[in-house]
């Protein structure tokens, strides 16, 4: 006998219709198991012989009915994952801040055509330290964007804020290990927080290091130590020779933290201090 | 295959994604196309009005509108949800296309959605797409004897099967595979100038 969407066929070729909605009849597929070394599809000549549809277009009708009702469930179950919207917080984030230093580079060259004099050299890094300056020139079109920029950079530091406030919320374990702003931006790189919590640790350890790990793959450099996980400060603190084994105990305690935040969904403290413990002896200098 | 002006075209109501329409018919465009592309280069390939097609890796369903628009029906299968979401607003406007959320390399989650086919196509980036592509043989409709007629098209992803190795490497291996599965090898052709490190393999029945 075998299976298909609208009833079945026994060994004598007989069809069986299946009665039912397309929700009963999609429940009914879904429970199936086919094995494929048996398995024949359903010929055109049977489903005309079967007399069950009035025909082709009748049969097609039917059958969309229940396939894309299917789609649509697969639709709504990955939007409504929590980690869902984490996810494109993080990325707003991330592409908020490219925007910014986009438009801050191109402003400092403005306001220095308007103002031959002035010079970044020795003003390290934050445009924030310029823009006041910036938004006194005289130049009217010139403060308009500068007031525009200051709006973005005021909007970043509070989307940060909510990322990681949501982040404690649907990622509790990674984000106590590593703060919800670097936890997010992992999940997000994984491509959501079920992909981490089947990643293995090796995997969480160079995420976001891509470009140099296919280059080490290629067998043109060494492996890298780290990606995203540099972020966090027990890892860029710690001293160059042990980096690369604080970022391997980190990596591979941050792989189980994303377990447990997937699977259990809430913090774990045992987990948690026997984990810190271990990742502080490391960063602090003992051996493992 | 309808050509205008040396421009392929298929018929069917425009507006799925912007397309530009010359006297009434839908231009498809080779760059955007990987099957348009294979159709520019190999002047055989042909889609027929009594054509049941399995199409694998369906995507937003740009390519899959145009072959509805030749065949009988398609079933496009997709397993990401984002562009399965596209795939569905296509499939509302045409009603032969069937869609399907399923990952190619489980075909039995959704065989008893599907029907013989005539021409299986499959355009997936996964690293064993030789591996997918045989396990959907079972789907093809068992001709009598042997017509020497396309069966089966692959646009192997060469970049997805393994980056460490050239993309000639990898085409010859994976050739080297559907042989030994019993199909017999119709062309190959490398989809330069229209897409980079991407290989079209035809293929037709063989015994099985």
């Amino acid at each position: 006998m075998t299976e298909y969407w609208c009833g079945s066929v026994d060994d004598e070729g007989v069809f069986v219709p299946f009665r039912g909605s397309p929700a009963e009849l999609l429940v009914r597929v879904e429970s199936l198991k086919i094995n494929m070394q048996e398995f024949r599809p359903l010929s055109a000549d049977l489903i005309e012989g079967s007399g069950f549809f009035s025909g082709r277009h009748e049969y097609l009708r039917q059958l969309r009915e229940v396939t894309i009702l299917q789609a649509q469930g697969v639709i709504e179950a990955a939007a409504s994952g929590k980690d869902a919207e984490l996810l494109q917080m993080v990325r707003m984030l991330d592409q908020l801040d490219e925007v910014i230093n986009l438009l801050s580079e191109r402003l400092v060259e403005w306001y220095q055509v308007i103002n031959p004099s002035f010079s970044q050299k020795g003003r390290q890094g934050s445009v924030k330290r310029v823009l006041p300056k910036i938004r006194r020139s005289r130049s009217r079109s010139l403060r308009g964007m500068a007031d525009e920029l200051e709006g973005l950079i005021a909007a970043r530091t509070s989307l940060a804020a909510d990322v990681s406030r949501l982040a404690a919320q649907v990622i509790p374990n990674t984000s106590e290990l590593v703060g919800g702003l670097v936890a997010a931006r992992i999940m997000a790189r994984a491509g959501g927080l079920e992909k981490l919590a089947r990643m293995p640790g090796s995997s969480v350890q160079v995420i976001g290091a891509e470009a140099a790990l296919f280059s080490h793959i290629r067998g043109n450099s060494p492996s890298p130590k780290h990606g995203i996980i540099f972020q966090h400060r027990r890892v860029h603190n710690a001293p160059r020779e042990i980096r690369g084994r604080v970022a391997r105990v980190l990596a591979a305690k941050l792989a189980i933290a994303a377990r447990i935040d997937f699977y259990r969904g809430e913090a774990d403290p045992g987990f948690l201090s026997s984990a810190q413990g271990l990742i502080d002896g490391i960063a602090g200098g003992g051996s493992e | 295959m309808i050509r205008i002006d040396g421009q392929l075209v298929s018929p069917g109501a425009g507006g799925v994604y912007f397309e530009r329409m010359v006297k009434g018919y839908r231009v498809w465009d080779p760059y955007r196309s990987k099957l348009a592309a294979l159709c520019m280069l190999d002047e055989s390939v042909d889609l027929t009005a009594d054509m049941k097609v399995l199409y694998l890796g369906a995507a937003n369903g740009t390519t899959v509108s145009h072959v509805a628009d030749y065949v009988d029906c398609v079933y496009a299968v997709e397993f990401a949800p984002r562009p399965l979401r596209d795939l569905l607003v296509v499939a509302g406007k045409r009603k032969n296309i069937v869609p399907i959320a399923g990952d190619a390399t489980r075909p039995d989650r959704y065989a008893p959605f599907l029907e013989e086919i005539d021409l299986l196509y499959q355009d997936v980036a996964q690293p064993d797409q030789a591996g997918i592509l045989i396990k959907h043989l079972p789907f093809l409709k068992e001709r009598a004897g042997i017509d020497g007629g396309m069966r089966v098209i692959l646009m192997l992803k060469t970049r997805s099967v393994d980056i460490r190795r050239t993309p000639e490497e990898v085409f010859a291996e994976t050739v080297e595979r559907l042989e030994s599965a019993g199909l017999s090898i119709l062309n190959t052709c490398w989809l330069e100038p229209y897409h980079h490190d991407h290989a079209a393999i035809v293929c037709g029945g063989g015994e099985r």
